[in-house]
């Protein structure tokens, strides 16, 4: 993204290293960079025992509800949308605008937290699929939930926003660069729904 | 900055949504596909493709790579390639096959 603060025209605070890039949009950069390691770490963890036989219990990729998780991965894709809405709105100085497409965030990613937490409780209450019950129901669990920790950040980050906006009618300088990091992360967030979606969701197999 | 002006309108960000929930409609397809005619390896290449595509289309154009300064991208994309390479050959080691079919 360019510069927000150039954008909002409200002055130019930021401190740039010899890169010319501002120092907290590169320290998010790398930071992102660096959760790939930690995602593909959980990812490959997953992978190694999703379809490993000699475990009793019910294995995630016997019970995936496929138009469920479809829908719910629609979701959390088109909040990429409403986040980037919000930055264009701001950069267009449209406060208000701004302010909507961010709610509209917070609440889509809302909406996939609440799918997750349903879809959870179907597998442990319906189908006695819990943490400990074999490897690869551990692995699906690290994985899925811990992609849902980083969402639920995502929506109070955005959340946090909202309300600032909301209480002062607009985003400053320094505000207006937060809503630039907050929808890296956010991005970030959902292409690696969109990874895990094909790889966990789509192309693993149950043992046979 | 001056690369701001060729950032996409509002419109042009709508467009690129519809392109990926359609990609994603075509994922779920090629799922129920499997289902029925088993092409295995094909139907797996072709996942992964559309979600490289997605992936290649959020990163772009919503997170604006496309724009940045190169030193951005170099960043990204060093971590991530450093991520798949590491993790294939730790897959690899393990014998791992995720093909179904």
């Amino acid at each position: 993204m360019s510069d927000l603060a150039h954008d909002v025209d409200l002055g130019h605070h930021e401190e740039h290293e010899s890169t010319g890039i501002e120092n907290r949009k590169l320290g998010m950069w790398v930071f992102l960079s660096s959760e790939f390691l930690f995602f593909g770490a959980l990812i490959t963890n997953y992978l190694l025992y999703s379809n490993r036989s000699g475990f009793d219990g019910t294995y995630p990729a016997e019970i995936y509800d496929i138009p469920f998780t479809s829908v719910s991965s629609f979701v959390l894709l088109m909040s990429s949308l409403t986040m980037v809405l919000a930055h264009n709105a701001l950069s267009r100085k449209d406060q208000n605008g701004a302010r909507t497409w961010l709610f509209a965030t917070a609440a889509l990613g809302a909406v996939f937290l609440g799918g997750q937490v349903f879809e959870f409780t179907e597998f442990v209450v319906v189908y006695d699929m819990t943490l400990s019950t074999n490897p690869a129901a551990s692995a699906f669990y690290v994985l899925t939930g811990f992609h849902g920790v980083h969402v639920a950040i995502g929506v109070i980050m955005l959340l946090s926003l909202w309300g600032i906006s909301r209480r002062q009618g607009s985003l400053s300088e320094k505000q207006g660069m937060n809503l630039e990091l907050v929808g890296l992360y956010w991005h970030f967030v959902d292409i690696i729904w969109i990874v895990i979606f094909t790889v966990v969701y789509l192309l693993s197999v149950p043992p046979t | 900055m001056s690369e701001h002006a060729h950032h996409p309108t509002p419109a042009q960000y709508w467009r690129i949504a519809g392109f990926l929930a359609i990609l994603t409609a075509i994922e779920v397809a090629l799922y129920y596909v499997e289902q029925e005619y088993e092409l295995g390896f094909l139907n797996a290449a072709m996942l992964l493709a559309l979600s490289t595509v997605k992936f290649i289309v959020v990163v772009g154009w919503f997170m604006h790579v496309k724009y940045e300064k190169p030193m951005i991208s170099r960043f990204f994309t060093a971590g991530f390639v450093l991520a798949i390479g590491l993790y294939l050959v730790v897959l690899a080691a393990m014998g791992v096959v995720v093909v179904r079919g």
